[in-house]
């Protein structure tokens, strides 16, 4: 893949014409006023048709699950995977992520978690049943998902330092902890906790596990949103459990016999993640360089447009180049999926490792550019360069992705 | 019930648009685009074929360069084929001649009871075709249609004038101009879009649809020469001492905008 097809580009057109009429008008709301992103973000997914689509893919794949446990319960031989058309596109997914970061990144962290994270953490390990109940209204964004690792005193050490515990409570599980950080934490619907089985053993022998809980549910308290440098449109916020009590169909899998003590990071998770990531940093980008080229063309100082001086020029042409490269990783990813492979873990950490710091330069530099104006809201670029920074931290900090790179090439 | 509706590419009017010096006719060497007006076509006959629980909708088109990408637009908003006429030899046609291929491509569509076009394309706008596309296929013409409902044969117009709109009716199949903004054109579903690259478009000559002396050589005018416009003159400045609002009344009342 070397440039979007005829497809892509109509897709492109059409979401940013979307873009244009619906979030424009709002975007100060979004950005400067706590609007939720959800509604706007529900009427992107029913124009377009993707509420439909998410809902008979899933359709699919649950049948055929169905098809394959059936199978394995009369030991007959199971069905095989329906023949599909090459593997699955992520451009679309790719160019609405890509579309909305030129004005809102933070509605794309709000979409990913629900749709992306909450929903592949119970698509992942869930029973059937459970995948039922919950996932396909977190696809379609109808309810809102909350994905809950993180905890005041557990970041990148995850499972290392988290102090959130389940207990044994005769049929049932009583849930204890709090979570902060957490995206779409104040209003979500359906919220993945993760926290370890408390047997009286020492926290590091602990297993991990899932619980799902719903908005409402006894003892589960979900904050305000918290005050941040950036991602305004996405709200983040600090759940509280005080003994919340669940039943066995909430805990994810429905077993506590999860492989490697539920400490194996669902690779597939990470390179949804971490590719999103690179598509939301290209999108950054690119609205910084169209928006960077413009003003240099504009704005005259000493009697010349300023992007007559070298040294604007230099900020252009290493705005272009992280484009390009930025760009270029995003093809490889989506034709990288096209044909059904995946990509390693050193190969999705570096793409995020690259991809989130080119952002976050290239937005610096635009706002540099920019001068007084670019720190002023007003010409945008402020907003970016404080959206862009969190890529940097999220879904795995710059120095993790670094360790995760190092680790796998040590290896090999 | 099928619907023809006959849609024009264009040149993006976003981008700059340049005259070809030699032909004093815009040049049409970029990527076309659907014309916006003929959006509002697209979408009525969706939403006619949609309330009469079925039928097709073929899009009809004339453009230069085999261009399909305006057509693939209105595919992936729904409609189900296309037929294009495209030949070196339409090079220059005059509005007579855009029609007599237009007529000529609907006639191959079998039992198109509705035939829909804008009233005005953006780039030509000379509003001329849709009335001589209907007096070449022999069919009635409704214009300025602002709605459009259909019962059994019979299609129910309110055509929109000056003052208000008139309540037309008009038998079956026959030719409705459309005016801009009547519906909200729908955007192309991520469906629709991947499935526009599929659906059948049927690419024709002008001998195809029956045209000989197309182009130039059939054009009964000619495009003498091209003025730039006269530079906007300087406006009347008021003073506003206290009766400005006044002025400004009084000013629009003389236009007749209020
Ligand atoms: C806007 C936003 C949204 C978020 N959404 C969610 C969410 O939905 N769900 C969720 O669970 N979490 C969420 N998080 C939390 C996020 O995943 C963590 O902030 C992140 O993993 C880093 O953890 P920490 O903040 O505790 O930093 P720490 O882990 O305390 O890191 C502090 C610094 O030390 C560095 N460091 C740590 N370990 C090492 C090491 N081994 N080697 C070198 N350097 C190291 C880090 O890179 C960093 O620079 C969100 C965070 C933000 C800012
Ligand atoms: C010498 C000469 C020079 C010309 N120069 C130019 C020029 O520079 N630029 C220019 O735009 N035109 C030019 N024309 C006119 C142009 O070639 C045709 O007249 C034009 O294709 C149709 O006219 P219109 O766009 O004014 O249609 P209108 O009558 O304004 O169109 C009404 C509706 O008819 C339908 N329709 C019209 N054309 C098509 C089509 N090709 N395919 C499908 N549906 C259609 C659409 O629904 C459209 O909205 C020139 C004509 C001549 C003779």
């Amino acid at each position: 893949m070397i440039d979007w097809s005829d497809e892509q580009q109509m897709l492109r057109e059409a979401v940013r014409q979307f873009i244009e009429k619906e979030i424009v008008p709002i975007h100060d709301d979004l950005e400067h006023g706590d609007l939720p992103p959800y509604d706007v973000l529900r009427k992107l997914f029913a124009t377009f048709g993707m509420d439909v689509m998410a809902r008979e893919g899933f359709k699919k794949r649950i049948e055929f699950e169905k098809a394959v446990a059936e199978a394995e319960a009369n030991g007959t031989e199971p069905p095989a995977k329906a023949e599909r058309s090459g593997g699955m596109d992520p451009s679309m997914t790719m160019i609405p992520i890509m579309e909305l970061c030129r004005y809102s990144p933070g509605m794309v962290t709000a979409m990913g978690v629900s749709m992306g994270l909450t929903a592949a953490a119970i698509s992942s390990r869930g029973t059937i049943a459970q995948k039922e109940r919950w996932v396909p209204e977190l696809l379609t964004l109808e309810k809102i998902g909350a994905w809950a690792i993180t905890e005041p005193n557990s970041g990148s050490d995850a499972f290392g330092s988290m102090k959130a515990t389940a207990r044994r409570d005769g049929d049932e599980y009583v849930l204890n902890g709090s979570k902060t950080f957490i995206t779409n934490g104040p209003y979500a619907d359906t919220i993945v906790f993760i926290c370890k089985l408390d047997e009286g053993n020492p926290p590091e022998e602990r297993k991990i596990l899932s619980f799902v809980l719903d908005q409402g549910m006894a003892g589960l308290e979900q904050s305000k949103p918290l005050r941040k440098m950036g991602m305004h449109s996405s709200p983040t916020g600090e759940l509280f459990l005080s003994d919340v009590r669940v039943g066995r169909d909430r805990l994810i899998g429905e077993t506590e016999d999860v492989p490697s003590g539920g400490r194996a990071g669902a690779k597939d998770t990470f390179s949804m993640e971490r590719s999103g990531v690179a598509a939301m940093a290209l999108g950054i980008i690119e609205r910084c360089l169209e928006l960077s080229v413009q003003y240099a063309k504009d704005r005259v100082q000493f009697g010349k447009p300023i992007g007559e001086f070298q040294l604007i020029q230099e900020k252009l042409a290493i705005m272009e180049v992280h484009r390009l490269n930025v760009q270029n990783l995003v093809f490889r990813y989506i034709e990288l999926s096209q044909q059904g492979q995946g990509l390693t873990l050193a190969e999705a950490s570096a793409m995020k490792l690259y991809s989130a710091r080119a952002a976050m330069e290239v937005a610096l530099e635009a706002v540099q550019l920019h001068g007084g104006n670019g720190y002023m809201a007003e010409f945008k670029v402020e907003q970016l360069a404080r959206d862009a920074k969190v890529l940097q931290i999220y879904a795995g900090t710059d120095e993790i992705q670094i360790t995760h790179i190092a680790k796998d090439l040590l290896r090999r | 019930m099928n619907i023809v509706v006959c849609v024009k590419q264009i040149p993006d009017p976003a981008e700059p648009g340049a005259l070809d010096p030699n032909t004093k006719t815009l040049k049409r060497d970029t990527k076309l685009i659907l014309d916006e007006s003929d959006a509002y076509g697209v979408e009525m006959a969706l939403q006619l074929a949609d309330a009469a629980g079925g039928g097709e909708v073929t899009l009809v088109s004339m453009a230069p360069n085999n261009e399909t990408a305006g057509l693939r637009t209105a595919l992936a908003m729904g409609a189900a084929k296309a037929i294009l006429v495209s030949d070196p030899s339409l090079q220059g046609s005059d509005a007579l001649t855009t029609s007599k291929v237009l007529a000529g491509a609907i006639k191959r569509v079998e039992g198109a009871d509705l035939i829909l076009t804008a009233t005005e394309s953006s780039d030509g706008y000379t509003g001329t075709v849709p009335e001589q596309v209907a007096e070449l296929l022999g069919l009635p013409s409704v214009t300025f249609a602002k709605s459009i409902a259909v019962e059994g044969s019979t299609v129910k117009v309110e055509r929109q004038t000056e003052a208000g709109y008139d309540d037309v009716e008009c038998p079956t199949p026959c030719v409705v101009s459309v005016t801009a903004g009547v519906v909200e054109p729908r955007y192309p579903s991520f469906k629709g879009i991947m499935a526009a690259k599929s659906k059948p478009v049927d690419e024709l000559s002008a001998a195809d649809v029956g045209v000989t002396a197309g182009g130039w050589a059939g054009a009964g005018q000619e495009i003498v020469a091209v003025e730039q416009a006269p530079a906007r003159e300087a406006g009347e400045v008021v003073e506003d001492d206290g009766t400005g609002a006044e002025k400004i009344v009084a000013f629009l009342e003389n236009l007749r905008v209020i």
